[in-house]
């Protein structure tokens, strides 16, 4: 080891070098590559040259109304039709989020998507979701959709334990006459390679996908087999070295390389049981997966999916410019969201109310500085949220009135003035000159002085949230 | 009932820990008081409270003088049909 050291010198360095060529402030810091990635794949090395990403037709798919909502109260017609139109919005008319999906069963979920394609939208494309049963494409065929996703669970948990299939060949045989049926019928499937990350990938997947592409090689292009791999427990392990079935690199190799899947007809949909799922999800994105399933604000099934958002800022961050992403509608998505009663944690990236908000007095003081110090980019502009600090003893009557109405979202007429704040304006300065406090006041703490001083306003705008 | 004044200077010593014979018609409350900024938003919040009213938020932080807070608060409560005693 004391023989690989090497001494660096220090220049002498007067101007400072902010790196403004990956961090521009103005868009998210970008990821950029120096070399290619080595991963050992049955015994020999294979390279990924990760910064062919940037020319890659890489793109977002959605399943917020299918995996979201199964995590969730349903939503309301209406509601669906206004994230369905923001989420256009935010893709942009490059079509970053390419597609969603929608449930195909009952009223609602016919309404509900005939209503989002009056929209007129070009993107994201409406897409099904169906069980793999036969019958299951009239639905399909019924809505004028193109393409639907259908459950092939892979695992032998699922194979042998739920579905009850005696072998591996009569569930090949099972999925594969749906697949034809779905060839019949003139709409192309979408596999969704269930429990993939604890499956057995040679006795099973493998020749599972072979049989899908050996089928598709008979139909149109557009009738061609996709297939979803989804770490449906969230087992999958991003990093080099890690063997099969939980190994994405690996996964993403075997499919794209030795089946021979192409990367535009590969998606990766994964879950947070064990806190990887972005990374997971980008994971694949480099390795070969073209297609990253989310959902808005990683609602989904137990610990959730891929967060959408974060997908956006990955996207971008890859790419290094926005590709006609509209970020704005982040936010305003995110207060579509809370407004129908669902939570977003206060510290969530990108969309928590204190995701930017400073409490430390020190950083405070970087901010007023330079707000790049303390900022991750210009959240002003892309997300219309500039960095915020929190209330303390220099707030003053003016800080706290601005936090109050804030904090209800009052505009206008029905903003509360100065004087109704006095007693939480007194209990701050309290805090500092009679408590002798020293640090910040967080919002949760002003949240429940406000719950206590203005108890009208908190049951007319926080006791549903 | 007592005045108007002896209410207004009943209140201001309270909000600022004084004794009312202390208080003159012209003392300003910041320079002569020491009222700091929240003092006088809660200034005006206990006048409001005192008297049964409601001050316009900009109209009552302009008045600087405890003379003028008489004159200002006796012309909301005829304003707005609240019996004092002048």
């Amino acid at each position: 080891m004391a023989k690989s050291r090497r001494h660096h010198n220090l220049p002498d360095v007067v101007r400072p070098n902010l790196l403004e060529d990956i961090f521009p402030y103005d868009l998210p810091p970008k990821i950029r590559f120096d070399g290619p990635a080595v991963e050992y794949i049955d015994g020999k090395p294979v390279q990924f040259d990760f910064s062919t990403v940037k020319d890659r037709d890489i793109v977002i798919t959605d399943t917020t109304f299918r995996d979201g909502q199964q995590s969730l109260p349903p939503y309301s017609v209406d509601q669906m039709v206004k994230i369905y139109d923001l989420l256009s919005r935010l893709g942009g008319p490059n079509g970053v989020i390419r597609q969603t999906e929608f449930f195909l069963y009952t009223k609602n979920d016919r309404l509900t998507l005939d209503r989002c394609r009056e929209l007129g939208h070009r993107y994201p494309e409406c897409t099904g979701w169906i069980r793999a049963v036969k019958g299951d494409f009239r639905l399909v065929k019924e809505a004028g959709l193109r393409e639907t996703g259908l459950l092939t669970s892979c695992s032998d948990y699922h194979i042998f334990h739920k579905l009850k299939f005696p072998s591996h060949k009569a569930c090949m045989d099972s999925y594969c006459e749906v697949v034809q049926a779905a060839f019949d019928a003139g709409v192309r499937p979408r596999c969704h390679l269930e429990d993939v990350t604890r499956a057995d990938i040679e006795r099973f997947v493998l020749p599972f996908v072979d049989r899908l592409m050996e089928m598709s090689e008979g139909v149109p292009e557009e009738l061609s087999v996709k297939i979803r791999l989804c770490d449906t427990m969230g087992f999958g392990v991003s990093y080099p070295g890690a063997e099969l079935p939980r190994s994405i690199p690996k996964l993403i190799y075997k499919l794209n390389r030795e089946c021979g899947v192409p990367s535009n007809r590969l998606e990766w949909h994964g879950h947070n049981d064990f806190h990887k799922v972005h990374i997971n999800g980008t994971t694949a994105w480099l390795y070969g997966c073209d297609a990253l399933n989310s959902t808005l604000f990683g609602f989904g099934e137990r610990t959730g999916n891929p967060p959408l958002e974060g997908a956006v800022f990955e996207y971008i961050a890859l790419k290094g410019s926005l590709c006609g992403i509209d970020t704005l509608a982040i936010t305003e998505l995110a207060d579509y969201m809370r407004s129908i009663g669902l939570p977003i944690p206060d510290n969530y990236p990108f969309a928590g109310h204190s995701f930017n908000v400073t409490r430390a007095g020190i950083h405070a003081g970087g901010l007023r500085q330079d707000e790049r110090i303390y900022n991750i980019f210009d959240t002003e502009k892309l997300l219309g949220r500039p960095p915020r600090v929190a209330i303390t003893d220099k707030s003053g009557a003016d800080g706290v009135v601005h936090w109050v109405n804030e904090f209800f979202g009052l505009k206008g007429d029905d903003r509360i003035n100065k004087i109704k704040v006095h007693r939480l304006a007194r209990w701050v300065i309290d805090q500092y000159d009679v408590d002798g406090r020293l640090t910040p006041i967080s919002d949760q703490e002003l949240a429940a002085k406000a719950k206590e001083f203005f108890p009208d306003y908190w049951a007319k705008y926080k006791a549903n949230v | 009932m007592a005045t108007v004044e002896e209410r207004v200077k009943m209140v201001t010593a309270k909000v600022l820990d004084l004794s009312p014979e202390e208080i003159q018609l012209e003392h300003s409350f910041t320079e002569d008081l020491g009222a700091e900024s929240v003092q006088s938003i809660e200034l005006v919040a206990m006048f409001e409270e005192e008297f049964g009213i409601e001050m316009d938020e900009d109209a009552a932080l302009a008045v600087t003088t405890v003379g003028g807070a008489v004159d200002f608060i006796t012309k909301v409560c005829k304003e707005q049909g609240v019996a004092i005693e002048e």
